[in-house]
């Protein structure tokens, strides 16, 4: 944590509500990617953020330093996330049919019908996003959207790096499960890309 | 093939996410240029954050932030106001019985015995009824006094035969 960071939090912690203002202007792009990719809803993923500098502004008091701050704010993210996932329950559920499979047609293969499948194909990843445990959730989001280091995300996770590998490998395998009826892994198939190349 | 699959798989993932020593990062790089299956695993790995990142990346390049930081002001305003319920609630969660939220019924039930109690007090009968009216008729030999009240309706008629005589009629 640098010294002008440190400084911010401080009169932050004093109840200045422009040193909340410039946290937002650093961190609020970070907090609402990890948002996005809980709840995976624009709106929902705007609630989140803005729930995070307001429940911030008030409980900064209790940081006390002794981790990065961007970790305290990433858990704080991911647990309001996770909350309001809970919260809307079945609001978040996708208009496909879970349990179904879907495979595109031939006619859907072809140019016009692309962005459909583009989107059914992100529900899909959605379905498989929601299908798995919040730990696991969590640490593709920290490693895979936005790129945090094993050490960030123990120390975010409040685990260790063992534990952390241990859902990332965990959380891939099932999303590569979950979707291989329609994703089909290279060696194996067609692979992902061509869906989106198509 | 110098290391078999299996022993780089178990660094392969790490390798991914750019976490490997130099010296597995070596032995993994070797291993791929003579390995097509564990590249494919690579590619398939690349792919798959691709799809959980793209979406996110692109909600977040269309989303208009001002707008947001206003909804946080307005909200930390509203939640200034309601500083003095906050502040009589952290009163309240100062002890563990408030904490679980015993008061609530505890409450009710102080409020329902006071309310109880006073109706009680306020309907109990004046030993002294009130006296609406007062006749005082004096002659010679006897003096009368005339109380009609109220509730109940009964006059009482007060005749003094002398100064130490006194009867009562009603």
């Amino acid at each position: 944590m640098n010294r002008e960071e440190n400084e911010m939090i401080s009169r932050c912690q004093q109840g200045d509500q422009e040193a909340l203002k410039e946290i937002f202007d650093k961190y609020h792009e970070k907090v609402y990617r990890i948002a996005y990719g809980v709840v995976r809803q624009r709106e929902e993923a705007l609630d989140v953020v803005q729930d995070v500098f307001i429940k911030l502004f008030r409980s900064i008091k209790n940081f006390k330093g002794r981790s990065h701050f961007y970790t305290y704010l990433y858990r704080m993210v991911m647990n309001t996330a996770i909350d309001h996932k809970r919260k809307a329950g079945k609001q978040f559920m996708s208009s496909l049919d879970e349990e179904g499979s879907f495979e595109p047609s031939e006619e859907a293969e072809k140019g016009p019908e692309r962005v459909l499948l583009q989107k059914e194909l992100e529900e899909r990843v959605k379905l498989a996003m929601d299908k798995l445990p919040d730990e696991q959730r969590a640490a593709l989001i920290y490693r895979d959207v936005e790129g945090l280091s094993y050490q960030e995300m123990a120390e975010a996770m409040g685990c260790s790096i063992g534990t952390v590998m241990s859902r990332l490998h965990y959380g891939r395998k099932r999303m590569q499960e979950t979707l291989k009826d329609y994703v089909k892994v290279h060696g194996q198939g067609r692979g992902i890309s061509t869906v989106s190349e198509r | 093939m110098k290391n078999s699959c299996s022993t780089v798989s178990t660094v392969l993932e790490k390798y991914f996410d750019q976490e490997v020593t130099d010296e597995e990062k070596l032995l993994v790089e070797g291993h791929l240029q003579e390995c097509p299956g564990c590249r494919d695993a690579l590619k398939s790995m690349e792919e798959f954050r691709i799809l959980i990142k793209a979406p996110v990346e692109e909600a977040t390049q269309k989303e208009d932030f001002p707008w947001v930081w206003q909804k946080i002001e307005r909200g930390i305003r509203q939640q200034e106001k309601l500083t003095w319920w906050q502040s009589f609630r952290s009163w309240l969660d100062v002890t563990p019985l408030f904490k679980k939220r015993v008061w609530i019924p505890a409450v009710a039930t102080v409020v329902v015995l006071l309310f109880v109690t006073t109706q009680i007090i306020l309907k109990k009968t004046p030993s002294y009824p009130e006296v609406s009216v007062v006749e005082y008729i004096e002659s010679q030999s006897d003096n009368v006094m005339v109380y009609q009240l109220e509730e109940p309706k009964v006059t009482v008629i007060w005749l003094f035969e002398g100064p130490e005589e006194e009867r009562t009629t009603t």
